[in-house]
C-alpha cells in the first residue's frame, strides 16, 4: 500500500483489513467453494437429509440442522434486472466505474453482484451475464517455524456475455 | 413483582460532523450534555451502561469500549456494562435492552450512549473501513460495503414500478435540510433548494450528493429509568417506551425477501409488532423520526410503516404530508440528511428528539405531540428497528 504508516506494520499482512474471505482451508470450512471457482463452477451446499440448497454455502443446514451436506452446481448464466455504475467514491481495491447489478440466474434465483469486464454506459437491463471467476491477492499464512506461505485465492463476479 | 414501566428521562448529544476529537472525547461530551438535561440525577444513580458503536474496533482500534467509556464519563455500573453493535440501529438496540432490563427489575437507571469516530487520519481508510459494514465474505469482496449502489437500485425499482420521480426524492432532502437548519448539533445547518438538490453532482444515479447522508463523527446519550424514579427526578411530563421491535429476515443481498428492492418485508414485520405492542395504529403517530440514510429510504418507510399506501410514498412526500402541518411530521430535527450518521448514535439522537417533542421542548415543535415513532434501518437493509414512545404508558 503506497501510504506512509506504522513502521512496525511495514511488510506485514493485516488480515483484519483484507476485503476477501480468508479462504485457506486452515481458516475456512467452505474452502471447496473457492476451489470450485477455479474450475469456473459456481456451487453451494445441499442438505442430503432435507434437500435445502441455500446460498451462500453452509456447514450446517439452516432448515433441519443436519451437517450431512454435499456440493452442488448453481447456474453460471443469468440476466441483468437492475444495475448501477458508481463513478465517485469507489473504495480502495476497486476500479472506477464500479458496476453492480441485481441479476436473475437461470434457475430464477436473484443476487446482487459486481459486474466485471464492462465499461460505463455499456450495460443494459435484460442483457445476459455469466460467471467470471478470477484470482485475487493471496493470503499470507504463517506456517510452522514462522515460514510465510502465499495461499492463492479466487473470487467471483459476473460479466456480460459478448 | 408487577412489571415496571420504562421511561426515557434525558437526552444529550455533541456537535456532529468532521470532529477534531477521539471517540473517547465524543462520548464524554454527549454524556455531559445528557446529564445537564436532568440536573437532579447524579452519576452515582446510574447502575447500567450500554455503549453502542460499530466502528470503535476498526477506526479507533478499541474493542470492549463500554468499561473505557464508563470510566472516562465517571460511571460505576453494577447491573450491566456492555457494548452493542447493530450498525445504524445500535443506539435503538440499547434502548430496547435497557427497557427490558428496567421493566424486569434487573436494572434501575441505565445510560445508553454511543457513536463513532469514523474519520481516520487518512481518508482512504475511512471509506475502506465502511466495507466492513456488510456480509464480509460475500458482499464486501464484491465492493458493496458502501450503500449508495444498493439504494440506487432501490430507487430505480421504486421509480419504475410506481412512477416515483427524482423531484419527489429531492423533496425529502429539502424538507430534512430545512428541519436541520436551526439545529446547532447537526452536521449540515444550511437549507438546500429543490433546484440545488436536482443539480447536485451524482453519487450513484439517480442519487445525487444531497440524496445521501454523509460520513459523520459524533456521540449521543440517553437515560432511561422506571416510572417512579422518573417522577422523582424531574417535573417534566413522563415519556414512556410503549413498543419496540427489531426484525431481520435475511442477512445479505443474496437472500432478499421482497418482491422488488423497494418492498421491505422486514420493515412491515417490525412495524406490525411495534404497533401491536404499543397498542397504536400508524394514524395515531403524531411525530416520527425515520431512517433517511437516502431520500428513497424515507419514501419507502412512509409506505411500509403504514403512513401511506404502498407506492404512494412519492406523492406523499411531495405534497408535504410528512412535513409540519401534514399527516405526520418526519425527521423534525433534520434527520440523517442534516444531522449526519455516526451509526451507534443515530437511534439515540432520534430518542432525544422524541423525548423533546413529547415533552414540548423541541427546537421545531410539533404542537401537542403525544405519540412518537423512531425507526432505523441497518446496513445493506438487513434489519429494521422501531421504538414507539408515548406520553401515556
Amino acid at each position: 500500500m503506497p501510504v506512509p504508516g506504522v513502521p512496525i506494520l511495514d511488510g506485514l499482512y493485516p488480515s483484519t483489513l483484507d476485503l476477501y474471505p480468508l479462504e485457506a482451508k486452515e481458516f475456512n470450512r467452505i474452502h471447496q467453494f473457492y476451489e470450485n471457482l477455479r474450475e469456473n463452477r459456481f456451487t453451494t451446499t445441499k442438505c442430503k437429509k432435507c434437500g435445502t440448497t441455500p446460498f451462500p454455502p453452509r456447514v450446517v443446514c439452516p432448515k433441519c440442522n443436519s451437517d450431512d451436506l454435499e456440493w452442488v452446481d448453481l447456474p453460471t448464466k443469468g440476466k441483468v434486472l437492475r444495475f448501477t455504475e458508481e463513478v465517485a467514491g469507489v473504495p480502495h481495491g476497486f476500479d472506477s466505474p464500479l458496476i453492480h447489478a441485481r441479476i436473475e440466474l437461470e434457475d430464477g434465483s436473484k443476487l446482487i453482484c459486481r459486474i466485471a469486464n464492462c465499461q460505463a454506459g455499456e450495460l443494459k437491463e435484460g442483457v445476459a451475464v455469466r460467471l467470471f471467476a478470477y484470482e485475487v491477492p493471496p493470503m499470507i499464512v504463517e506456517k510452522r517455524g514462522g515460514v510465510m506461505e502465499e495461499v492463492p485465492r479466487m473470487f467471483f463476479a459476473f460479466e456480460p456475455v459478448k | 413483582m408487577a412489571e415496571r414501566k420504562a421511561c426515557i428521562i434525558a437526552g444529550g448529544m455533541d456537535r456532529w460532523g468532521v470532529r477534531e476529537a477521539s471517540i473517547v472525547d465524543l462520548a464524554q461530551e454527549a454524556a455531559k450534555d445528557c446529564f445537564d438535561d436532568v440536573p437532579a440525577l447524579k452519576k452515582e444513580d446510574i447502575d447500567g451502561f450500554l455503549f453502542a458503536s460499530s466502528y470503535c474496533g476498526r477506526t479507533s482500534f478499541q474493542v470492549n469500549p463500554a468499561p473505557v467509556m464508563a470510566e472516562r464519563i465517571g460511571l460505576k455500573p453494577t447491573s450491566i456494562c456492555s457494548r452493542l453493535d447493530t450498525l445504524c440501529a445500535g443506539g435503538s438496540s440499547g434502548i430496547i435492552l435497557a427497557t427490558g432490563l428496567i421493566r424486569s427489575g434487573m436494572a434501575d437507571v441505565v445510560m445508553v450512549a454511543g457513536g463513532e469516530k469514523l474519520y481516520t487520519p487518512q481518508r482512504w481508510e475511512t471509506y475502506y473501513s465502511e466495507m466492513a459494514s456488510i456480509d464480509h465474505d460475500w458482499d464486501g469482496a464484491q465492493g458493496m460495503g458502501l450503500p449508495p449502489p444498493f439504494f440506487s437500485m432501490t430507487a430505480q425499482d421504486h421509480m419504475k414500478r410506481y412512477g416515483t420521480t427524482k423531484e419527489q426524492l429531492a423533496a425529502v432532502s429539502v424538507k430534512n435540510r430545512r428541519n436541520g437548519a436551526n439545529n446547532p448539533n447537526a452536521q449540515f445547518q444550511k437549507e438546500v433548494s429543490l433546484e440545488e438538490v436536482m443539480a447536485a453532482r451524482p453519487v450513484v444515479p439517480p442519487l445525487g450528493l444531497f440524496d445521501c447522508t454523509p460520513i459523520t463523527d459524533g456521540c449521543a446519550a440517553v437515560i432511561l429509568t422506571h416510572e417512579d424514579k422518573a417522577k422523582e427526578l424531574s417535573d417534566r411530563p413522563l415519556v414512556y417506551v410503549r413498543g419496540t421491535a427489531q426484525a431481520s429476515l435475511h442477512s445479505m443481498s443474496m437472500n432478499w425477501n421482497g418482491e422488488s428492492l423497494a418492498d421491505w418485508v422486514h420493515l412491515r414485520a417490525a412495524a406490525k409488532r411495534a404497533y401491536e405492542q404499543a397498542r397504536v395504529k400508524p394514524e395515531d403517530i403524531d411525530v416520527a423520526q425515520t431512517h433517511d440514510c437516502f431520500t428513497i429510504s424515507e419514501i419507502v418507510e412512509m409506505e411500509d410503516l403504514g403512513f401511506c399506501k404502498k407506492g404512494e410514498g412519492g406523492p406523499f412526500v411531495e405534497s408535504g404530508q410528512n412535513d409540519f402541518g401534514g399527516k405526520v411530521p418526519v425527521n423534525t430535527d433534520g434527520g440523517l440528511l442534516s444531522c449526519g450518521h455516526p451509526f451507534g448514535a443515530t437511534g439515540l439522537r432520534q430518542a432525544r428528539e422524541m423525548l423533546f417533542q413529547l415533552q414540548g421542548r423541541a427546537i421545531r415543535q410539533v404542537e401537542g405531540a403525544k405519540i412518537g415513532l423512531a425507526h432505523n434501518l441497518s446496513g445493506l437493509n438487513v434489519e429494521h428497528t422501531i421504538l414507539i414512545y408515548g406520553r401515556e404508558p
